[in-house]
């Protein structure tokens, strides 16, 4: 933002105040081809590793669909075509910082250090698959955008306890609609909170297209307005998301607060596997799409850098599988939690009053036995 | 959707719950340009749930709005739009994400007519998918109309079958004040009953007796009645007749209907999804009790959720009533008689 | 379903290039039926058709890269459609498809019958074995009170229990109340001199047959004996044909079966369906149509005791005779003073319906007939 020193008056009595202006980062383009160069952290050990962690999170991804498929899973939202936004959150992501995922972050949740096995219990219905994970994460979160507000929240604790991390949050094109996102942005700004927000740009919130769910030319410069820096990415550059989150950790520990990050990416996939895209967009626009992947871009990239071979796709993609299949066989062999388990955790001690209702389950579970 | 326009052409119509909904919805777009819909994934999409398929092709993006993503937005704008002469219909995706659209409801909706004496009124209705029971991830399958029909200025219906959601829907469009008008997702595509499309409104603020019985009422509502009837059968079995009542009107409830029945059979059996505690069987309970207690022959019960959240999906059926509870409950009764 | 998409085709692969099709537009396949040859980057796959149905749209040319789940072919008809976007709907709960319901309640709102009483109140009356359906209540809003129970226990313990009326009796109640409540009754008595009837030569005679003859005769005479009299609508229906009701005395209570057409029967044939009808009332087993439909009914107690009585018009009859027992009596005959056997005689008419006139002519015509030694079969 630049304030010109000397303003002009026009005849209606304006001057200029000032101007704003958005970046954009982007290293590799769709083909793989560099389009500056390489960037300090992306050292060949971490071009191979960023890949393989897309690839065995596509593997991960297509089995919860086969799952889901077959019956063996409940309703589960895939992340196809949308790795490189999980996958370089994932490896930025420091042991300390807070994580307030939505419900697509598979990739990240996976370099956080959740089982697979874990991840399909949730989607399977059961609440144990959200027990595990660092401590400070939060759980996947299903209303819309209150993540971000968490998130705020979680960032303001971080700043009271005078700790250096980040609160690090994750949000769909369509949650930037809600009043959470705003007033979690404003506050952000208001506070100079540390806190990164990462929007998933996948142009669809579930069939309401991009252009009507907001009439900005970007979602980054929904920044502007709550006083805090909004940078726009190629959200299929795992490099690209990368490096703003680097920037944004830095400008938080220098004390100049948030980051709004908005990744441009496509939803590859339907809304979850209980929705059909083919209802609300055309075939044309997919397969348009499927040119900007990120997984074949950076496919190229690799192997123009002489870092990575058909041989060494067929080992990984065998590794992924076997690591995939052996979470299978937990997640199918975890018998269900028992029907009390649904008065655990209420509160942290047990109120007598509620005796009475463990007593009433009981009686309807001795009238299943007998049915 | 070719199929979709015929049917509303249609004068009696074979239709599950969803499709009525649909129905009335066609209807009465139809015959009131003042009624507009709004809602996420309403328009091109129909729906998640497609209650409002075909909507958009027929009547345009001026009167079936995709909004963005945001509740609190979708019932304000229903407030403002319902002030100003239009009949807004507010899809909310689920009740799970009906919490920010609470405010305007409440703060707004209930209390526009008694602030302004009269001179402004909110005609909206509120619809939203509700209950348990289709294995969805956490948050879809709230049930928490309880919270809604203790806000006075509001009305609460809920259809337990195709006939009923079409003609109560069409009651609750053509209310002069707001209605929140929960759908049972449950039962969405239950068996089809014939209606006949000739926009007939059923009355609300009034029971539907669904059996005549004399030994004991069973009084539910939503997708429990399908619970309730089965247990009216196993009842039949064991000699004991029962009559069976739809609430369908939440809020404000007809007691009439419910009290002479009570008083008739002297034994009563509320039945609900929702969790026990503070439930709207609480209050029906809390008024039997009151004004039919030297009929009663027997305590009232309760078969209900529990207090706990609504599990995640594998252990949902832990949680929702069966008509195997709603019988065991008939059994108390006769045995503290 | 009518879109086939690619499906995964494992080993992390997202494309594949189509080779070869080998079906076409209009093609019927079957479930399994190899529709499509793709290259993947490892090897070429064959592509079965997940079910049966016609093609209408191939998608992709030769030589064309398709990814996962963009659509391969489309099949002719409807779209499947999950119809959500979470969950499955298909475990819908099964409903009644009839539904036939009632706005509102389905009893009426004043159940006189409804017994009002606290559950205490009606703890005490289980406890103290009191049938609450036979108290009275004291309460001011209807209710039974505990001081009800107490009282109605006490004087079941001092005077016997109360038992509830059943059956005959239960009816009689009914009907005696009911009768009461319309009929404005006026009775005429009479003795008949039936000294006739003992002259030497003439047999016994069958006097409850003697009485129906008599009825029988007067009724030609006097129509307006037998009818059906509405009092609400106020109408009168004259009636051709006589049946007698006879009030029978048992155990269980008063049966009143009816002698259909007296009008038209010889005695003998009425003394035989009489016998019947009291075999069948003694046996229990007379059917309740048997008892309905009387136009005139006759009451004879005096087989038992008694003289003169009022008996009650039973609704919608406006007559009933009463004959007591024959007794001998001192009267005056021929201006002497003999003793003969009378038989005393009530006939009880209601005033809406019928004239003392009508009833006073009736009367004659029965004494002129019970008088004469014999009548004809």
């Amino acid at each position: 933002m630049k304030a010109l020193k000397h303003p002009q008056i026009s005849e209606q009595g304006h001057s200029h105040l000032m101007d704003f202006s958005l970046q954009k980062i982007q290293f590799l383009d769709a083909d793989g081809n560099w389009l500056t160069a390489r960037p300090d952290f992306a050292s060949d050990e971490w071009l191979v590793q960023s890949y393989k962690n897309m690839v065995r999170t596509r593997v991960f991804d297509s089995k919860a669909i086969a799952l889901q498929r077959t019956g063996q899973m409940g309703t589960y939202p895939s992340s196809l075509g949308q790795e490189a936004f999980g996958v370089a959150i994932g490896m930025s992501l420091q042991k300390d910082d807070v994580f307030a995922p939505y419900y697509r972050d598979h990739a990240a949740h996976l370099l956080r250090g959740h089982k697979m096995s874990d991840l399909l219990l949730y989607w399977g219905g059961d609440e144990r698959g959200s027990s595990k994970g660092p401590k400070q994460d939060f759980p996947v979160c299903v209303p819309i955008a209150t993540q971000i507000t968490h998130a705020a929240g979680a960032a303001a604790a971080l700043k009271i306890k005078n700790q250096d991390q980040l609160a690090v949050v994750t949000i769909g094109d369509g949650g930037t609609s809600k009043g959470d996102f705003f007033e979690a942005l404003n506050v952000a700004g208001a506070w100079q909170l540390p806190m990164v927000v990462l929007v998933n740009n996948n142009q669809y919130a579930i069939s309401v297209p991009r252009d009507i769910q907001c009439g900005a030319p970007t979602l980054a410069q929904k920044a502007i307005g709550a006083g805090i820096h909004g940078v726009q990415v190629d959200g299929n550059d795992v490099l690209a998301v990368y490096q703003a989150m680097l920037e944004a950790r830095q400008r938080a520990q220098q004390h100049k607060g948030a980051t709004l990050i908005e990744a441009m990416s496509y939803r590859l996939c339907d809304h979850t596997t209980a929705d059909d895209a083919s209802r609300y967009r055309a075939n044309e626009e997919v397969k348009e799409a499927w040119k900007n992947e990120p997984i074949k871009r950076l496919q190229s990239a690799l192997v123009n850098l002489n870092l990575w071979d058909s041989e060494q796709e067929q080992a990984w993609q065998t590794q992924c599988s076997d690591e995939v299949d052996k979470a299978v066989e937990e997640y199918l062999k975890t018998e269900k939690d028992t029907p009390e388990s649904m008065f655990d955790h209420l509160y942290e001690d047990w109120p007598e009053v509620m005796n009475e209702q463990l007593d009433l389950l009981a009686d309807k579970l001795s009238r299943q036995q007998t049915h | 959707m070719s199929a979709v326009n015929d049917m509303n052409q249609a004068q009696a119509v074979e239709s599950v719950l969803l499709e009525a909904v649909n129905l009335a919805l066609h209807y009465e777009m139809e015959h009131d340009e003042s009624v507009v819909l709004l809602g996420e994934d309403v328009g091109t999409n129909g729906g998640v749930f497609r209650a409002t398929s075909g909507l958009k092709e027929k009547f345009g993006f001026k009167r079936v709005m995709d909004t963005p993503l945001a509740e609190a937005l979708i019932s304000g704008m229903a407030v403002g739009m319902a002030t100003q002469g239009l009949k807004p219909i507010a899809e909310i995706q689920f009740m799970g994400f009906i919490f920010p659209a609470f405010e305007h409801l409440f703060c707004h909706a209930a209390r526009m007519r008694n602030r302004t004496r009269g001179r402004m009124s909110c005609p909206m209705v509120l619809r939203a998918p509700y209950g348990g029971g289709i294995h969805a991830p956490e948050h879809h399958s709230e049930s928490t109309e309880a919270l809604i029909a203790h806000t006075p200025g509001i009305r609460v219906v809920i259809p337990s079958s195709p006939a009923r959601a079409y003609g109560l829907l069409l009651a609750a469009i053509r209310d002069p004040d707001p209605v929140v008008f929960l759908e049972p997702k449950r039962i969405y595509r239950g068996s089809k009953q014939t209606i006949n499309n000739n926009g007939q409104a059923l009355p609300l603020d009034t029971c539907f007796t669904l059996r005549q019985g004399t030994d004991v009422t069973l009084i539910s509502w939503g997708a429990c009645i399908a619970d309730t009837l089965e247990a009216a059968d196993k009842l039949a079995e064991k000699g004991v007749s029962a009559e069976v009542i739809d609430v369908a009107t939440i809020k404000p409830l007809d007691m009439r209907t419910m009290l002479t029945s009570v008083v008739n059979t002297g034994r009563c059996v509320i039945v609900h999804e929702a969790a026990r505690s503070f439930g709207v069987g609480a209050e029906i309970a809390a008024q039997i009790s009151e004004k039919c207690f030297l009929n009663l022959l027997a305590p009232v019960q309760r078969v209900t959720g529990f207090d706990t959240h609504m599990p995640y999906f594998k252990n949902e059926h832990y949680y929702l009533p069966n008509s195997e509870d709603i019988v065991a409950a008939v059994d108390k009764c006769f045995r503290e008689a | 379903m009518k879109y086939f998409k690619l499906p995964d085709l494992g080993e992390g692969l997202s494309e594949a290039e189509i080779v070869e099709w080998h079906v076409k537009v209009g093609d019927t396949v079957k479930e399994d039926q190899l529709m499509v040859s793709v290259e993947t980057a490892k090897a070429i796959v064959e592509v079965p058709s997940p079910q049966s149905g016609v093609i209408c749209t191939l998608f992709a040319e030769p030589g064309d890269v398709v990814h996962i789940g963009e659509p391969l072919v489309e099949y002719e008809g409807e779209q499947d459609d999950s119809g959500t976007v979470v969950g499955d709907l298909s475990l819908s709960a099964k409903q009644e498809s009839k539904d036939d319901f009632i706005v509102g309640s389905a009893h009426s709102q004043n159940n006189q019958s409804v017994i009002k009483a606290t559950p205490s109140v009606r703890a005490l009356a289980k406890r103290l074995e009191v049938d609450l359906s036979h108290i009275k209540p004291s309460g001011e809003d209807g209710r039974i009170t505990t001081n009800d129970v107490e009282k109605a226990a006490r004087l079941n313990f001092d005077k016997g229990q109360s038992e509830s009326l059943k059956g005959v009796r239960k009816v009689m109640a009914k009907n005696m109340a009911a009768s009461h409540a319309q009929v404005v009754p006026v009775t005429l008595h009479d003795d008949a001199d039936v000294h006739g009837w003992f002259t030497k030569g003439n047999p016994t005679q069958d006097i409850t047959m003697r009485l129906v003859h008599a009825i029988k005769q007067a009724c030609v005479a006097e129509p307006s004996m037998n009818v059906w009299f509405d009092g609400e609508h106020l109408t009168r229906r004259l009636l051709t044909q006589i049946d007698l009701g006879i009030a029978v005395d048992t155990e269980q209570g008063l049966f009143v079966p009816v002698l259909r057409d007296i009008g038209q029967r010889s005695l003998d044939n009425l003394r035989e369906g009489l016998n019947a009808l009291r075999g069948a009332v003694k046996s229990r087993k007379i059917p309740p149509q048997e008892m309905q439909g009387a136009t005139i009914t006759l009451s004879n107690f005096g087989t038992l005791a008694g003289k003169y009585a009022n008996p009650v018009v039973l609704p919608p009859q406006v007559t009933i005779v009463g004959a007591g027992g024959i007794r001998d009596e001192v009267v005056a005959f021929q201006g002497q003073a003999v003793v003969h056997p009378i038989l005393p005689l009530s006939v009880t008419f209601d005033h809406r319906a019928v004239t003392g006139g009508e009833a006073a002519r009736f009367l004659s015509v029965m004494l002129e007939d019970l008088t004469k030694a014999s009548v004809e079969n």
